[in-house]
């Protein structure tokens, strides 16, 4: 029985230390999952607070991206407003300056439909200058019931609206209705020359809204236009003074051509009539300088002395008139061109000795110093040899004519670009400046004593130019009262 | 093959199709055309531009859609028209369409529209679908869906869904010589088709992870047992009046990602509109029982992940390349699906996005490609066994060669 009690104490022992174990056990688990429990509540609240985190990262986020947007809208903007400038500032016609105006342009500063109306002060009336997507229909819709007035006060304030600043929120809505948009902006264009007007935009679609912003730009966009408008206006006027310049210029140039024709008419009219004369005139010469010479011969018998007197006064204006004939010939031939001149090259230092040694008579007999200077290496030049030593004889003898005893004259002869340029100077009483322009015309002789005492034709520098200008070349004078006079010319050279 | 690719920017449909279909021809430099694609902006969409493309290019397949803009290169070209002509002996081509997508549900259309392209496909070896669909469609995924009862369900499919100007107003599909909306046009290659298609979007998660509760199809009803308009509500601290006019925009910056057991990104999902019950309508199915998160998108990250998509689909055409091929194929030209959201969110940097894929596949390659309201394709793309989605915020890129 002691054995079996004490198997049941055991048993008791056994059992009460399992109990023990399990309560032991089972607290801890208990413990355990307690503290699972507040691990799990810690995460589940620090999730929430991730969450409440995540509220806010997202409407930070879409704050920043709507702000991040509108900035946007804004950089395309000028971006876009910078092209259109660059667009409508290159042109030169009012239509020009609207037709650059695109969609994608629109678009970019954030707009969908626009318009523009220019107001012509001659008629008084609005004409619509841009379309942008609007159909022809609501076109003639808009144009029939606007109210043209409120925007003709616009332009007079030069106030650019839209439907956030106007304060008339009946007149917003009515617009919007009229023109079938959702929210718009209108600026006036205010060019200071030619026809101001109204630019309105404006949005359809729902997703957009409008900005203070947008107004501002839209206000430059009118401005840009309405400068280039101003230019357009400029360049209009400046090119009308310029085409009526020209046509003047081109009226002028007509009427010069014109006098010259006519001035070439007269001139050929009057050396075909001195020709003509000149040839009439030289028959009877004739006549009278033979008879005069037979009745002086004496072979129709001894005539009086003074008949004879008389006949030799006779023969001797008969010679003067012969000569003046010959030489008004002369002179119609070479500007008519019936005389050409018979170019060759010739040594210019001969021709000026053989005119000097002709001329070195009458120069010794008022003891005049006559001389020559010719460049050594002067080589040749083209021209008719006879009309050169008539133009010399011609400036050499006037020299003598007009230059006092015990005087100086001087030929000097140089190359100068590709011509020979002869001075005959002399130390004679010279020309007074008003003369000197008129020397080379027919006809013409200086009011001087030596004029009054010394016969002669009045022809000799008009044949001297006309044959100086016949060879291409120049003739020019320049003197000094009392100091002496030099006559200049030019004659091709013989390239060497 | 040969490409020949025009682009006009006329604001009148009959010139523009003129000057880009003259533009393309001159390109290719050959009469035997094959294929043309056709993509425009969705004011430039007109009856007018496929009849001309008819009377010059007879009985040759077209297809396409209209885009916000099209992609050329590094450039983005908004009221365009661009056409690509493809001239291919070693190809083997058809085209599809299904219209009426609403009235038949959009399972059924999809189909039908993979039948089609089947009755119509000769060679055994068929590789790759290009679908493109009306953008404004709800129920893209079941489309989707359809063409995969019928093509395979890891058959691989690269999709786009059409586009307009922003307004989500219309957009139009082209198909020979038809103008369609409520439908989709498809096309299937085969021959010696070898190609690299990848896609990425590089949004992040964020905030505490949720689960879809009550869904069905496209439409979100709770989560987290709660009205599942809650989530953005709280997350924006608007009503759901503020909500629903700001929804387009919200919507497209933090939409939905829904978590994929092994996949990289997540599965992201826009919200179209908002119920009166506050459920929240997408544009692709949602699985009750989802695990979900809010998705917020950088510049940063979208940007690397276009850049990764990239090299990827680099990487993936050379992988499917023959290991005993007698001649080594090489990439003709690259394709972009690339979502307006990417377009909305990079702003001035979308030229960035473009210029860093035509560099990582190559700057001599043309890059050819559409902004979509929609993206279709797998995303374990290396492998093709991966399930075709129906994306958001997408960019899918295609290296086509052979």
């Amino acid at each position: 029985m002691g054995i079996l009690s004490s198997i049941y104490d055991l048993w008791g022992l056994v059992s009460a230390l399992v109990i023990v174990a399990l309560v032991v056990v089972v607290a801890m688990k208990m413990e355990k999952i307690r503290q699972q429990q507040t691990a799990l509540d810690h995460l589940k609240k620090s999730l929430e607070e991730m969450d409440e985190q995540a509220k806010l990262i997202v409407r930070t986020d879409i704050e920043l991206n709507k702000t991040q947007e509108e900035l946007n809208k804004k950089i395309t903007g000028l971006f876009a407003l910078q092209r259109l400038s660059r667009a409508i500032s290159t042109t030169l016609e009012e239509t020009q300056v609207f037709d650059r105006i695109e969609d994608s342009h629109l678009e970019d500063i954030g707009f969908e439909k626009g318009l523009a109306f220019l107001y012509k002060e001659n008629d008084k009336k609005f004409y619509l200058v841009l379309k942008i997507g609007y159909t022809q229909e609501e076109i003639e819709k808009i144009t029939s019931s606007i109210d043209w007035d409120f925007y003709l006060e616009l332009i007079k304030q030069g106030k650019a609206i839209s439907s956030i600043s106007l304060s008339d929120k009946g007149r917003v809505a009515n617009i919007n209705k009229l023109f079938n948009v959702r929210c718009f902006v209108a600026a006036p264009i205010l060019p200071k020359e030619g026809n101001k007007g109204i630019l309105f935009v404006g949005i359809e679609s729902e997703d957009t809204v409008l900005t203070e912003g947008d107004e501002e730009i839209v206000t430059i966009l009118a401005n840009q236009v309405g400068q280039a408008l101003e230019n357009v206006k400029l360049f209009e006027q400046t090119w009308q003074a310029q085409q009526e310049l020209e046509k003047k210029v081109e009226k002028r140039t007509q009427e010069l051509r014109e006098a010259l024709r006519e001035i070439k008419l007269v001139s050929k009219r009057k050396s075909d009539f001195v020709s003509a004369v000149s040839h009439e005139l030289r028959t009877p010469l004739t006549s009278i300088k033979g008879y005069a010479a037979i009745l002086l011969s004496k072979k129709l018998g001894e005539i009086p002395d003074l008949i004879r007197e008389r006949l030799e006064k006779i023969n001797r204006h008969s010679d003067e008139l012969v000569h003046l004939v010959n030489g008004l010939l002369d002179i119609s031939r070479i500007e008519s061109g019936r005389v050409s001149m018979k170019c060759e090259p010739y040594d210019l230092n001969e021709i000026i000795n053989v005119v000097l040694d002709l001329l070195g008579v009458q120069a010794k007999e008022k003891d005049i110093q006559l001389s020559a200077q010719v460049d050594k290496q002067l080589g040749s030049v083209m021209a008719d040899r006879q009309q050169l030593e008539r133009v010399l004889i011609n400036l050499v003898g006037n020299a003598v004519k007009f230059t006092p005893k015990k005087g100086k004259i001087i030929v000097k002869a140089i190359s100068k670009n590709d011509m020979v340029q002869v001075d005959v100077s002399d130390s004679g009483i010279g020309i007074p400046p008003e003369a000197q322009a008129s020397i080379f015309e027919e006809f013409y002789r200086v009011d001087n004593t030596i004029n009054e005492e010394v016969k002669g034709t009045g022809l000799g520098l008009s044949l001297v130019k006309n044959i100086i200008e016949a060879h291409k070349g120049r003739i020019w004078v320049s003197s000094k009262v009392g100091h002496g006079s030099t006559f200049s010319f030019t004659l091709p050279q013989v390239p060497k | 093959m040969q490409i020949g690719l025009g682009l006009s920017k006329h604001r009148d449909p009959l010139s523009a199709a003129n000057e880009a279909l003259w533009q393309a021809k001159a390109a290719i430099g050959t009469d035997k055309i094959s294929l043309a694609f056709v993509f425009s902006s969705a004011e430039l969409a007109s009856p007018a531009l496929l009849k001309t493309f008819q009377v010059y290019l007879p009985r040759i397949p077209i297809i396409g859609c209209s885009s916000l803009a099209v992609i050329h290169n590094s450039n983005i070209h908004k009221h365009s028209l661009m056409i690509l002509l493809i001239s291919t002996k070693e190809l083997q081509i058809s085209v599809a369409s299904v219209k009426n997508i609403r009235e038949k549900s959009a399972f059924v259309a999809g189909q039908e529209l993979a039948k089609n392209l089947l009755e119509r496909f000769w060679s055994p070896k068929r590789d790759l679908a290009m679908i493109f669909c009306d953008g404004l469609i709800e129920e893209g995924s079941k489309l989707i869906l359809g063409i995969q009862q019928i093509l395979g369900s890891s058959f691989p499919i690269a999709g786009a869904s059409a586009s307009d100007n922003l307004r989500f107003y219309k957009t139009y599909l082209y198909y020979n010589n038809e103008m369609l909306t409520d439908a989709a046009v498809g096309i299937l290659w085969g021959g010696k088709l070898n190609f690299g298609l990848s896609l990425r979007h590089g949004w992040k998660p964020l905030g505490k992870p949720r689960t879809i509760t009550e869904s069905k199809g496209n439409i979100i009803k709770e989560i987290d047992n709660q009205k599942a308009v809650k989530l953005y509500q709280d997350y924006f601290a608007k009503d759901v009046l503020n909500l629903k006019k700001e929804l387009k925009y919200i919507s497209t910056l933090y939409p939905i990602g829904l978590y994929l057991e092994g996949e990289q990104e997540y599965l992201l999902r826009n919200i179209i509109s908002i119920n009166e019950d506050g459920s929240l309508i997408c544009q692709g199915d949602v699985p009750s029982g989802s695990r979900a998160r809010l998705m917020i998108g950088t510049e940063e990250s979208c940007l690397d992940a276009a850049q990764e998509a990239a090299h990827e689909a680099k990487e993936n055409f050379n992988l499917l390349i023959p290991p005993f091929a007698k001649t080594k194929p090489s990439i003709k030209f690259v394709f972009v699906f690339n979502s307006v959201s990417r377009y909305i969110l990079l702003r001035r940097k979308a030229n960035e996005e473009l210029n860093m894929i035509h560099k990582a596949i190559g700057i001599e390659l043309p890059l050819i490609g559409i902004y979509t309201y929609g993206e279709q394709g797998p995303l374990k793309a290396t492998a093709y066994q991966g399930k075709v989605h129906f994306h958001n915020q997408t960019i899918v890129i295609i290296a086509l060669g052979g």
